[in-house]
């Protein structure tokens, strides 16, 4: 769980990364800065310290300015901060509607051969294509 | 999964024969020898996966993917994992510790291997042919796709008359008639992926139900994976499962005989168990790498490498992703992944192109909206980010997909796994080292065919194409490094498995391969495998043995 301190910065950095945009609602607007970071901080506790690092470098700069120093001099937390923002980004599920996306969901598996039979037969048609083992 | 319901009889003080390694081959050796009324130890690093630990049916997943459920184990450094040097190497191999081995992460493409990749150096003059043919093989290759449950439709003309598959093909989706499309459209070939994934229920596995999570663990249990197809059944018929048992050596007695295996369980305590017969099945880098460690007065340069070729001709198959984005909806986030057709067109050998052998091509979906993203650092922040973050989602997302490219490798002794001097996993064993470059011919066969998935791709109307030639992390199939053959000069083990120098030794994973192939390779591992142990068996009256 991030304190209001860090909360302020790293929703600073999360606009710059993920701007509303594109029909799409900013990283603060899908309420990545607030709730869903701290999710993907679940998932990924092995990013944790990085992720940390990086907004703690970053207090109190501008943040296009504190983005590319940090992408410039320690990639791996700039590659944390990436990561954990864009997968919390797309955990909120307003966000997964927007984009059409219906998440994990099970559909169960059907036959379509029949939608393709027709183009199927001109590959048949063509005939064999390798070649068969040979006398030695 | 649970097996508490078996009363197990006590484990053997000595075994009939022990399997070192649970996955794709180790255990079609445990089953088929049990069956066979052998007494049957495996000693397995990793653990069981149950389905409800996989993500692929849960919102973590794509960032677990990266980094949990990552196929690299120097990533994922799960305590059953060993790390691989791979400073040296072009290619980071993938694997998977565990009941089940790799496959409780591989994509479960099912191919055979086709007749002219027994022959090698009689069809093409490269390389070596095996020493046995496709013909030997296909009944082992039709009795495992019984016991794996093939989805699949028969009549490929890339292939022999095979007989057809124990269930239909799984569904080729919208992106697999976009690609089809391409293909009709330039008169090549293309099929519906045959694919180790249940169409319908079948046994312990249930449908599958299209998460598209394949690669991460199959949270329907639909996959074939081995934990599921075979383990059951061979724990019922009395096998002996020891999981968290790293194997450190293979021990001998004076006259070179194998006598069992040191391993430590994961409290860090050293066991020895003792066999008649002992079996390695710990892939293509575990295996040589136990037969390297397993250095003794009567095999002083490891056990069973008087040829000098163990750990020597690693094949990896480089792997090419040529990805496409349209402009139709494809929901191509659904799987199977698995692969939804294939294509065999430029598969064998044409002198004319440059180069010889070929490779198989996958269609393969390209998940959800994070996918593999990662890596940002270093590369220019509006690359990435920006109003380029919801343009490059919108583009790719369900409208995408992926041709993939498994070139076929020939084997080259340069490419090695020897043991790292300086580095030790976590009981403190030597880990493997890799030296791994791809040749010329690799990369002109890998320029060709990345060009003509590039066509097949404007073909069915692509908006955007976008090329990898060689994904660092694509090292699924590790072949080569303790070939099969007659002459115990030029090769480790022969037909049967049999090592030459050690005849109550044998080595039945992708290690034998003599060449790789250009398909993906568990079909061939898992049949080669039930062709050995069958051939164990039926000749174990005239097994010699040190006990």
């Amino acid at each position: 769980m991030l304190n209001p301190v860090q909360i302020e910065t790293y929703s600073a950095l999360a606009n710059e990364l993920i701007p509303a945009a594109e029909g799409m609602p900013s990283a603060s607007e899908a309420d990545v800065p607030t709730t869903w970071i701290n999710t993907a901080l679940g998932y990924r506790p092995d990013l944790v310290e990085a992720f940390l690092r990086s907004i703690d470098s970053c207090r109190g700069e501008v943040p296009a300015r504190a983005l590319e120093n940090l992408n410039a001099n320690d990639t791996e937390a700039f590659d944390a901060l990436g990561v954990l923002t864009s997968g919390a980004y797309f955990l909120n599920p307003g966000v997964k509607e927007l984009l059409g996306y219906p998440g994990q969901l099970p559909v169960p598996a059907h036959d379509d051969t029949e939608t393709y039979l027709e183009i199927l037969e001109r590959v048949v048609d063509r005939g064999p294509i390798y070649r068969a083992s040979v006398s030695t | 999964m649970s097996n508490a319901h078996l009363i197990q009889k006590p484990r053997p003080e000595t075994a009939d024969v022990l399997v070192i390694g649970a996955g794709a081959s180790g255990s079609v050796a445990v089953r088929e020898l049990v069956q066979q009324g052998f007494s049957v130890v495996c000693l397995e690093q990793g653990d069981w996966t149950p389905a409800t630990e996989f993500t692929g049916d849960k919102p973590e997943w794509e960032l677990s993917r990266q980094k949990q459920w990552h196929p690299n184990p120097n990533v994922r450094q799960n305590p059953s994992d060993y790390s691989v040097n791979t400073d040296d190497s072009d290619v980071n191999p993938l694997m998977f510790n565990a009941v089940g081995g790799s496959t409780i992460l591989y994509a479960a493409h099912w191919c055979r291997a086709l007749p002219s990749d027994f022959q090698v150096h009689t069809q093409d003059g490269v390389a070596d042919d095996w020493p046995f043919s496709y013909e030997d093989l296909l009944p082992f290759y039709q009795e495992i796709e019984r016991d794996m449950a093939v989805s699949g439709l028969a009549g490929n003309t890339a292939y022999p008359d095979g007989g057809g598959y124990p269930l239909p093909p799984l569904p080729i989706g919208k992106y697999g008639h976009k690609a089809a499309s391409g293909m009709d459209k330039l008169g090549w070939h293309w099929w519906p992926g045959n694919n180790s994934i249940a169409s319908k229920a079948v046994g312990h596995r249930a449908q599958c139900l299209r998460y598209g999570a394949c690669l991460t663990g199959c949270p329907a249990g639909a996959k074939a994976s081995t934990d599921l197809t075979h383990w059951p059944y061979a724990l019922e018929l009395g096998a002996h499962l020891v999981t968290g048992a790293r194997v450190s050596e293979v021990t001998v007695n004076a006259e070179g005989l194998a006598t069992g295996a040191n391993y430590v369980d994961r409290e860090g305590n050293e066991h020895h168990q003792k066999a008649k017969v002992v079996v390695l099945a710990g892939n293509g880098i575990g295996t040589p790498r136990l037969l390297l460690l397993s250095k003794s007065s009567a095999h002083p340069d490891g056990l069973a490498n008087s040829s000098g070729l163990v750990g020597k001709r690693l094949m990896m198959h480089p792997y090419a992703a040529v990805v496409g984005t349209y402009e139709d909806e494809l929901e191509s986030w659904l799987g199977p992944a698995g692969q939804s057709i294939e294509s065999m067109e430029f598969y064998e050998t044409d002198a004319s192109r440059g180069f010889v052998r070929g490779a198989k091509w996958n269609v393969m979906p390209t998940g959800g909206p994070l996918g593999m993203r990662a890596g940002y650092g270093g590369r220019p922040i509006e690359e990435s980010f920006g109003v380029n973050f919801h343009r490059n989602v919108k583009t790719v997302l369900g409208k995408s997909f992926e041709w993939g490219i498994i070139a076929e490798d020939l084997p080259d002794e340069n490419n090695q796994i020897v043991l790292d001097s300086i580095n030790v996993d976590s009981d403190g064993i030597p880990i493997p080292e890799l030296h791994y470059k791809s040749s010329e011919n690799t990369s002109r066969l890998i320029d060709f065919h990345v060009d003509r998935a590039v066509e097949a791709h404007e073909a069915a109307g692509a908006t955007t194409i976008s090329v990898t030639k060689l994904m660092r992390d694509c090292g699924w199939h590790l072949l080569g490094t303790a070939r099969m053959g007659d002459d115990s000069s030029t090769s480790v083990v022969d037909q049967f498995g049999r090592a030459h120098d050690c005849p109550n030794l044998y080595v039945i994973d992708g290690s034998v391969f003599v060449t790789s192939s250009g398909v993906n390779p568990t079909a061939t591992i898992m049949a080669n495998a039930l062709r050995s142990m069958r051939h164990l068996a039926e000749t174990h009256t005239d097994q010699k043995t040190a006990n």
